[in-house]
C-alpha cells in the first residue's frame, strides 16, 4: 500500500512533533474514512522497557490518526491544521501490545460530526491482526 | 410504525444511553437539561439517532430542537416507514 503522505509530510496535517509524533503515514482519506500507519521505533517515547507499545501510546496513535484525518481536509484546502483534543474515549479494547519494529495500520471511520466535535470508530492492526479498537470523540479547536 | 411506537423507541434508547428515568422524557421537557447534555454527550445523542433511525442531524438542526416534542415531530417527518 503506497501512502498519500508520509514522513515529514504528516506534519502538514497535525501539530504534534517528535518525540510524540505517532503517525507517519496516511494511506487513504475519503469523506468518512481514513487509513493511517505508524512504524514503532525502539526509541519511541511511549514504549515500555520491554519495547512493547504502552496503552497510552496506542491511544495517542489513534487520536493522532483521527486528527490527521481531519487535518487532511485542511491540507487539501491550503489551511493550517487545527489543534485537536481527545474529548472522550469509549470501549477501548486492547487485544495485545505491539512492539518496536511493528507497523500499525489504523482504520478510522467517522460515526458523526456535530460542529467542532467528531465521534470516530477506530481499529488498529499489525499484519492483519487486530491490536486495538475504540470509539473516540475529538474536539478541534478553531483558534 | 405508528408515531407512538416511534416515541417509545426514542424514549427507550435515550433513557438507556443517558441513564434517565423514562418518566422524565416528556414532550415539553428540554432535551439538553433532561439528559444533562454537554457538547460531547450531544454527539452521542446524534450518533444514537443516526444508528437507530438513519437520520443524520446537523449541528444547526440539533440546536433548533429544544424539546422532546420537537424531536419526535422532526424524526417522525424524516423516518421512512
Amino acid at each position: 500500500m503506497t501512502p498519500l503522505l508520509s514522513g515529514d509530510e504528516i506534519k502538514s496535517l497535525i501539530p504534534q512533533r517528535e518525540p510524540i509524533l505517532m503517525v507517519d503515514k496516511l494511506f487513504s482519506c475519503t469523506e468518512g474514512n481514513a487509513v493511517t500507519g505508524f512504524t514503532i521505533l525502539s526509541d519511541n517515547i511511549f514504549c515500555n522497557e520491554d519495547k512493547t507499545l504502552s496503552e497510552a501510546g496506542l491511544i495517542e496513535h489513534v487520536a493522532q490518526s483521527a486528527a490527521a484525518f481531519a487535518g487532511y481536509q485542511f491540507y487539501t484546502s491550503g489551511e493550517q491544521p487545527k489543534l485537536g483534543y481527545i474529548g472522550d474515549i469509549r470501549n477501548f479494547r486492547i487485544n495485545w501490545q505491539p512492539e518496536a519494529g511493528d507497523d500499525l495500520i489504523t482504520y478510522i471511520r467517522i460515526l458523526v460530526k456535530v460542529d467542532a466535535v467528531t465521534k470516530i470508530e477506530a481499529e488498529t492492526y499489525v499484519d492483519d491482526k487486530l491490536v486495538a479498537e475504540c470509539q473516540m470523540k475529538i474536539f478541534l479547536n478553531d483558534r | 410504525m405508528e408515531k407512538k411506537e416511534l416515541i417509545d423507541r426514542i424514549n427507550t434508547i435515550l433513557s438507556e444511553e443517558f441513564e434517565v428515568e423514562q418518566e422524565m422524557i416528556i414532550p415539553q421537557a428540554n432535551i439538553k437539561e433532561t439528559l444533562e447534555l454537554d457538547s460531547l454527550s450531544l454527539v452521542d445523542m446524534v450518533a444514537l439517532i443516526d444508528q437507530e433511525f438513519g437520520v443524520k442531524l446537523s449541528g444547526t438542526e440539533v440546536s433548533q430542537l429544544k424539546t422532546f416534542g420537537e424531536l419526535y415531530e422532526y424524526l417522525y417527518s424524516k423516518v421512512q416507514f
